[in-house]
């Protein structure tokens, strides 16, 4: 009973531990708004956008180049806090520091937790390869080992690529292990943000970018918390547009990149005209992004098309809808499809195309209902999705109808409600209610003209890009001309409820099982790893640690020498620090190559079993040296004398030492993530850089954990009562 | 002078542990069926020499031969000799790992000097004769002190020594427990066993002793018959340290 108390006290213990300090947040993010002093965080290692030059504590790159001026023009002061690139994001999504600042790409994942600023650089994946690679192209990774830093755009593009290409992924904490894994050959390639790579390759790293599509192509934002600091992004976007007007701006990055990055947009490319399109990140039937991260619906579909048609190449930028107009409207991108509705206030900024889709708000009804005309509504409840158009259109007609209301935050939730028939009908944009349908949804949409109907269509800032808007018109009329356009529309809507089924659910339970069940699979392969390392460390670290143990007590001189020798090695170096030495050192001295398990598990053996060496000869030490000399004096020569007499005393004082030892070797097989092996806690740490979810994330690493080290506590005893001590 | 065989011949023996020397050229020799008692305050050197002829400490100069074997020298197979020389600890030293009749039969088992049924026959009779024979399976942990002793002597006893070495055997016995071990040392003396014995017990050495040897800082400073020894010590200092006992 007590224990089980000691353990829920413990448990207690660490979730307050866990919340207090995001409690203390929200007090901090309110004062943030008015003050002029902020913490930036920052990757302490991307050069060129962050880093430190030799014997200079300052930090610089074109990242702190352009804050440091914004906060000049700005006038606002900032104290830069680098930390590992994860960290750094982290600190800024828990409110611990106001903003980040480290060539951090723009993703919609990030922008549901962040505010950012308007792109202040452009940029894109690459891959690089060791300069005597024959590997061209991603077909030439098939099989191969990839390094790829956590948490990063690059990677996250990486793992696109992976199913289609199959190959293996390894993740590193640091840039620099990264590329020194491809230039040893544990790696074939690196994935990393083209600018990053040129310049550590203009820097003397020995490796080469294969000739290749930018991949992902994005832009790098300042960030800071949702919601928050929003005075701070004002005054970013403010002095970086200053920075632009004068000049200062290609000053900073000429500073660092030279001329080298035009020659690179060339390079990507070729011949034909290339565009960077921004468009919705999830915007069914139009824009559905696909559990492996690729874009398709309607508008991809015609983009797509009418790309090959027109003969252009384009990369997709997907964002947020507010910041995929705002990045096509101030040039940063080429041109916007995202079921953008034409609207003569869009039109000062935009030039449109003309329209290939014609949407309106309409209602559905339960297949089963006897609802036909929008009059048989009446005294009947109605489900709407909070803050939606349709919404609003149905309240306009509410009272003129005489139906009832009742809001839901989902459409899920909406259209189920009338599904079981709890409300009979619902109002929605019609594309989408038909594209539901489609997927499965049990409702109908009764005869009816689509209310306040708008054109969508395709836009480019106003008065450029010309040429893009004429190719896309013309697509697009081939398209409806040659009947494929009907077939894409069909493809989505459906003509009539068709069961084809074309999956794009892309959202995320993100809650605490939600994490746990649709990443079981995740967490499971890291536990399994962890727990292999664990077990092969335990067993083969407790044989050496014993062997140790004995040479320590042993007659000889010399052999008690190399005893003390390997124990003052291997106990004084920090794991960490081994690791890297093991995995990244021993490969470049002997030329042979290591796998990161191989690594990882020498590491924890020459570690823990030092440790138990340490303790080993400590428990034989401690049995009373007189039994020893009792047994000398019967004439028992030493080794027998210490089998005999002091080995099975000593072991059974040491046995609190081993279990001790078994749930440290399991608890620093955390480090060896950092030489890229995916156990548990570098699971966690995936998981976070791809949810951001760091407080439930960890905190069921955290609680995985626990559970194992009292199973593996539970099972010593165990053991230990068996065997009769 | 005498004429039984010379079981131990010590010649000019040095030791010191660091810059503290503890033996300052000690020459003693022992008989076959000898009892030899040393006394002397404690560090004069008694407990050093005694362990010094089994070598659980190696001596820096001089020579110890025991049953013409030299056993200073390195050369020498110092297992061998100790098979054949037995030693009883002041802290009994039992096999904490072993009970009461494992701890006997351990060293000959070990040394395959025995079979099993040999070694433990023997350690039987010789639980017998120092009344343990019901304690045969006990773990050591449940004896009392004087039984530990017992059970030490007969330990060293089943491996047939030639030489029986006790060094200070009752001071960490309770006094009730004292008679039973001299007891024991007693019948072992006259049944003509050769012992060297490092005690303060100054009756039983006055009644076993056949010579009583005085040490005091590192030298044997008397060497006589028990008689001459306790009654007219030639030297001052024997005087003192006897006087000092007996009155206490």
């Amino acid at each position: 009973m007590r224990k089980k108390y000691y353990f829920f006290i413990t448990l207690l213990t660490i979730i307050v531990g866990l919340i207090i300090p995001f409690s203390n947040n929200t007090n901090i993010g309110v004062a943030a708004d008015e003050k002029s002093h902020y913490t930036i965080t920052t990757d302490s290692t991307y050069p060129p956008f962050d880093f430190q030059k030799e014997n200079q504590k300052e930090y610089v790159g074109i990242d702190m180049d352009l804050l440091k001026e914004i906060a000049k023009i700005e006038n606002f002061t900032y104290r830069v806090k680098p930390m590992s690139f994860n960290m750094a994001a982290q600190a800024v999504a828990n409110g611990q520091a106001d903003g980040i600042i480290a060539g951090m790409a723009i993703t919609p994942e990030r922008e549901q937790i962040y505010d950012v600023s308007t792109p202040y650089f452009k940029t894109g994946v690459v891959f690089a390869v060791a300069k005597n690679s024959k590997i061209k192209s991603y077909e030439d990774l098939k099989g191969k080992k990839v390094a790829l830093k956590t948490g990063t755009a690059a990677a996250n593009y990486a793992l696109e690529l992976q199913k289609k290409y199959d190959f293996n992924v390894t993740y590193f904490n640091d840039s620099n292990i990264m590329y020194n894994d491809v230039i040893e050959g544990n790696s074939a390639a690196c994935f990393e943000d083209q600018p990053v790579m040129q310049y550590g390759i203009q820097t003397g790293l020995k490796l080469k970018i294969p000739e290749q599509k930018l991949g992902n192509a994005g832009g790098y934002g300042f960030f800071v918390k949702k919601g928050q600091n929003s005075q701070l992004l004002k005054k970013f976007n403010r002095g970086l547009k200053k920075l632009q007007n004068n000049g200062k701006y290609d000053q900073i990055v000429g500073r660092y990149l030279g001329s080298a990055k035009s020659s690179v947009t060339k390079e990507k490319k070729g011949n034909l005209p290339h565009y960077n399109i921004a468009t919705d990140v999830t915007f069914p039937p139009f824009e559905i992004q696909a559990k492996n991260g690729k874009y398709t619906g309607i508008d991809m579909d015609i983009l797509e098309s009418i790309s090959k048609s027109q003969g252009f190449t384009y990369t997709l930028k997907p964002m947020s809808f507010n910041s995929a107009t705002q990045t096509v409207a101030n040039g940063q991108n080429d041109g916007i499809i995202s079921g953008l509705t034409v609207t003569d206030e869009r039109r000062k900024v935009f030039d449109f195309s003309n329209s290939y889709f014609r949407s309106g708000f309409i209602w559905a009804v339960n297949k089963d209902a006897k609802i036909n005309n929008i009059k048989d509504l009446k005294n009947q409840t109605v489900a709407l999705k909070t803050g939606t158009g349709s919404a609003d259109y149905a309240k306009s007609i509410q009272k003129k109808y005489g139906f009832k209301i009742k809001y839901f935050n989902d459409s899920n939730t909406m259209y189920n409600d009338v599904v079981v028939g709890n409300s009979v009908a619902c109002f929605e944009d019609e594309p989408v209610m038909r594209y539901a349908i489609k997927n499965g949804i049990n409702l109908t949409i009764p005869k009816q003209t689509p209310a306040n109907t708008g054109e969508y269509a395709f836009a480019v800032q106003k008065g450029k890009n010309a040429a893009l808007l004429k190719a896309f018109n013309i697509g697009l009329k081939e398209l409806k001309e040659s009947g494929k356009y009907d077939q894409i529309k069909a493809k989505y809507l459906g003509s009539k409820a068709d069961t084809n089924k074309e999956v794009g659910n892309t959202k995320e339970d993100n809650s605490v099982w939600g994490l746990l069940s649709s990443n079981r699979e995740m967490f499971l392969s890291g536990l399994g790893n962890t727990m292999l390392l664990t077990v092969f460390a335990i067993l083969i670290a407790s044989v050496w640690g014993l062997i140790l143990g004995i040479m320590g007590v042993s007659e000889n001189r010399f052999v008690r020498g190399v005893y003390s020798t390997i124990i003052y090695i291997f106990r004084g170096l920090p794991l960490l620090v081994l690791a890297f030495f093991i995995y990244i050192g021993l490969p470049n001295l002997t030329g042979v190559k290591i796998s990161t398990f191989a690594a990882g598990l020498l590491t924890l053996v020459l570690n823990e079993g030092a440790y138990t060496g340490a303790f080993v000869k400590g428990g034989f030490d401690a049995v009373d040296p007189g039994q020893m000399e009792a047994a000398r004096a019967l004439g028992v020569p030493y080794n027998q004398a210490m089998r005999g007499i002091i080995m099975p005393q000593g072991l059974k004082i040491m046995i609190p030492s081993f279990i001790n030892q078994f749930i440290i070797t399991l608890k620093d097989t955390s480090i060896i993530s950092a030489i890229g092996f995916v156990e548990l806690t570098q699971t966690g740490q995936l998981l976070v850089a791809r949810t951001q979810k760091g407080f439930a994330v960890y905190g069921i690493v955290a609680l995985i954990y626990l559970i194992v080290i009292t199973v593996l506590t539970w099972l010593s005893k165990f053991i230990e009562k068996r065997l009769g001590f | 002078m005498n004429d039984k065989v010379l079981k131990i011949h010590a010649e000019n023996v040095y030791k010191s542990f660091g810059k503290n020397e503890v033996l300052k050229g000690v020459s003693l020799d022992v008989h076959e069926n000898e009892v030899v008692v040393m006394i002397g305050p404690s560090g004069s050197g008694k407990s050093t020499f005694l362990r010094a002829i089994n070598q659980l400490e190696k001596i820096d100069k001089g020579s110890i031969i025991v049953d013409n074997v030299d056993v200073s020298d390195p050369k020498t197979n110092i297992n061998k000799v100790r098979q054949r020389i037995g030693m009883v600890f002041q802290n009994f030293n039992l096999f904490n790992n072993k009970n009461v009749i494992d701890n006997i039969t351990y060293a000959p088992l070990t040394l395959k000097k025995m079979t099993p049924d040999e070694a433990v026959e023997k350690a039987r009779r010789l639980l017998v004769t120092v009344g343990l024979a019901d304690r045969e399976k006990s773990p050591v942990s449940q004896l009392s002190g004087g039984q530990k002793q017992r059970l030490a002597i007969a330990r060293a006893l089943e491996m047939d020594p030639d030489v029986m070495l006790f060094d200070e055997p009752t001071s960490a016995l309770d006094p009730e427990m004292v008679g039973d071990v001299l007891n024991v040392m007693r019948d072992l003396a006259k049944q003509g066993m050769t012992m060297i014995i490092v005690t303060h017990e100054m009756g039983f050495a006055r009644q076993v002793a056949d010579r009583v040897v005085f040490f005091d800082q590192g030298v044997i400073l008397e060497d006589d018959s028990p008689e001459i020894i306790f009654n007219q010590p030639k030297n001052v200092r024997a005087k003192e340290f006897i006087n000092k006992i007996i009155n206490a």
